[in-house]
Order: structure tokens, then C-alpha cells, then sequence
């Protein structure tokens, strides 16, 4: 009799046993999930990084508050067995485009070393030098650009970004432009002001 | 014949045929909802190598806005009435309280200074050296050490 109950027992001491267990897995009980997220409030980011990594594995996917953003509408184009696009390569939008910004910006040292170096102005220089900012000022913009406004997802708003981007550049440009010819150039102005 | 035909009724199972590439497009979509999202910057512990990277695009961000703000301006200051010539604004500045034009001067010249010596290690990984974590860590130090005290420098100027 005592052994034919044994095997029930031992199944009664695993079922005990399982949801200790289970805390650790993606897949729990919606309402041990809350349970669990009662007892552990947020932690600081200190706190966090004292726990052990599987620990903190684990509590992230057992608690259901986490710092993700949900999900967005998804919009799925052609047919559900289409392979993504890829666009064209084109140097103009690889090699050559990344290796300009980077000459760009390589241009930008001896330019904003030279008045510190010499000790002395040059118009030509200062205009090159506001020529230099504005381009890699364009570029850093339109980069911050298409990093935050997607096209898939905000088509117009990226086009409308873009274009008042140029517009901006076209503005400042010309705003430059005329601050250099009646008044005494960036590098002097900042001098002029720092020294006051 | 009763018995088979409950046998046969019950094995039936609730299957349902795709017919429409429009149905199949609803189920991939609501599939598509369950898919893991992209973790927010906030799970990830701060660290030299990302938060550098990050300060660098803000520092640049803030350099250049303040020099697109100024070059509109002064485009457009003759029709508001503004007086934004170097002679007026440097005499504006010199009325300022000591304290006050320190810590203007600070918060130009960090960014400054930041996104500068940062460009240089950001084109030194582009020509493709120091890029191991090490080097990462310590050129970020380095970088967060040169341009605290460059910009304090230029601040007591």
C-alpha cells in the first residue's frame, strides 16, 4: 500500500515544486506575472547591476513592467511572401557620401586650430571655416533626421524635415554671408564677445 | 450508424482554409504584434563607450543650433530691430555679472570642446584603429578628461 502511494507523493512534491521554477520562464501565469511585479518595485540602475546577470535576465522577462514601447500598427506591403526591398547600391548614396562627410569633417581641425596656433585672422580662412561648419552642421542634421523620422513610417514628415533643413541652411548661409561682409568675421565676433 | 456518424462529428476539428490574400495578410499582421520590440535606451547600464556617443551627437546638435539660430537671426535682425553686430553683443555681454558670463562661457565652450576632441577618436575609429572595448573605454576617459579642462580653461579666459 505505502509503495503504490509513493509515486503520488513524490508527483504532489514536484507539483510544489514547478511554479518556483516557472518564475524564471517567459511563460507564467498573468496573475503571478502582477504577483511578481508587486513584490519587486523598479530598482535603481545601481541596484540592478549588484544582482547576478541571470537573475536580472530573468527578472526582466518575468515582470511585465519593462521600458519597452509597444508595438506600432504594422503595415505589411505586397503580398505576405515578399522578400524586403533593397535600394540600388549607388556610391552616391555609399562610399563617396560617407567618405565626403568624413573629409568634412577631417577639414574642420586645421581650421578651427589655425586662429588658436597663429594668433592671427584671416578673412579667407574665417570664411572657409563658416563654409566648413555649415555643411557639417547640414549633415549632422539631416543624419539626426533620418535616424528619428523614418520614411517607412513617417514618409511626409521626413520630406517636410528635409526641406525646411534646406531652407534652414539656405537661410543661415546667406545670413553668414552678410555678417562677414559689414561685420568683423566669426573668429574675431567670438574673440570680441569672449573678452568683454 | 448512430454511434459513427458522433464519431465522425467529434474527430471533426475547427479548421478554416486561407482563401484570400487578404485574410492571410490580417493573420501575418496580428502575428506581427506579438514580435519582441526594440528595448528602450533605459534597460542598457550607462557606460563610457555608448553615453560618449550619445553626447556627441548632442553636443554637435547643440553647437550647430546655436549657430543656425544666430546666422537667421542676424539675417533677419534688421527687419525686427534686432542689434545682434559683434560691437553691440560684446558690449551687451560686458554688463553681465561675473558669475553669469563664466558659466555662459562654460556652456559654449564644453560642447566645444567635447565635440572636438570626441570628431577626432569618431575619425580615428572611421580610419579604423582603437576600436577594441579597452581603447574604447579609456580614449572616452581621456576625451571626458581634455575637454572638462579645455572648456574650463576657456571659460577663465
Amino acid at each position: 500500500m505505502a509503495s503504490a502511494l509513493r509515486p503520488t507523493m513524490l508527483r504532489q512534491a514536484f507539483a510544489a515544486a514547478a511554479p518556483a521554477q516557472r518564475c524564471f520562464s517567459t511563460a507564467m501565469p498573468a496573475f503571478r506575472a502582477a504577483q511578481l511585479a508587486r513584490q519587486q518595485p523598479i530598482k535603481s540602475a545601481f541596484v540592478r547591476n549588484a544582482l547576478p546577470g541571470a537573475t536580472r535576465v530573468a527578472a526582466f522577462h518575468a515582470s511585465p513592467a519593462r521600458a519597452i514601447l509597444p508595438p506600432l500598427p504594422q503595415v505589411i506591403k505586397g503580398t505576405v511572401n515578399d522578400a524586403a526591398q533593397v535600394p540600388d547600391p549607388t556610391p552616391m548614396h555609399g562610399s563617396y557620401h560617407w567618405s565626403f562627410e568624413r573629409i568634412m569633417s577631417a577639414g574642420l581641425i586645421p581650421l578651427t586650430v589655425a586662429p588658436f596656433a597663429t594668433g592671427s585672422l584671416n578673412p579667407t580662412l574665417d570664411s572657409l571655416l563658416i563654409a566648413g561648419i555649415l555643411i557639417h552642421s547640414h549633415i549632422g542634421f539631416e543624419s539626426v533626421i533620418i535616424d528619428y523620422v523614418p520614411e517607412h513610417r513617417m514618409p511626409r514628415l521626413r520630406k517636410l524635415l528635409m526641406w525646411a533643413l534646406k531652407a534652414a541652411t539656405v537661410v543661415v548661409g546667406i545670413g553668414f554671408y552678410e555678417f562677414e561682409t559689414n561685420d568683423v568675421g566669426l573668429t574675431e565676433a567670438i574673440k570680441r564677445v569672449w573678452k568683454a | 450508424m448512430l454511434a459513427q456518424r458522433i464519431a465522425s462529428q467529434s474527430l471533426r476539428r475547427p479548421t478554416q482554409t486561407i482563401d484570400s490574400d487578404e485574410a492571410a495578410h490580417q493573420i501575418l499582421a496580428k502575428q506581427r504584434l506579438n514580435r519582441p520590440v526594440s528595448p528602450h535606451l533605459g534597460i542598457y547600464r550607462p557606460q563610457i563607450t555608448w553615453y560618449a556617443s550619445a553626447l556627441n551627437r548632442i553636443t554637435g546638435c547643440v553647437l550647430s543650433g546655436g549657430f543656425y539660430v544666430f546666422g537667421a537671426a542676424y539675417l533677419v535682425a534688421p527687419v525686427l530691430g534686432w542689434h545682434l553686430e559683434s560691437a553691440s553683443l560684446a558690449a551687451a555681454f560686458a554688463s553681465w555679472p561675473v558669475a553669469a558670463k563664466f558659466l555662459t562661457k562654460l556652456i559654449v565652450s564644453f560642447p566645444f570642446t567635447f565635440h572636438s576632441f570626441n570628431g577626432l577618436r569618431h575619425l580615428m575609429w572611421d580610419l579604423g584603429r582603437g576600436i577594441s572595448n579597452k581603447q574604447v573605454q579609456v580614449t572616452g576617459w581621456t576625451v571626458v578628461g581634455l575637454s572638462t579642462f579645455t572648456s574650463l580653461l576657456l571659460a577663465f579666459m
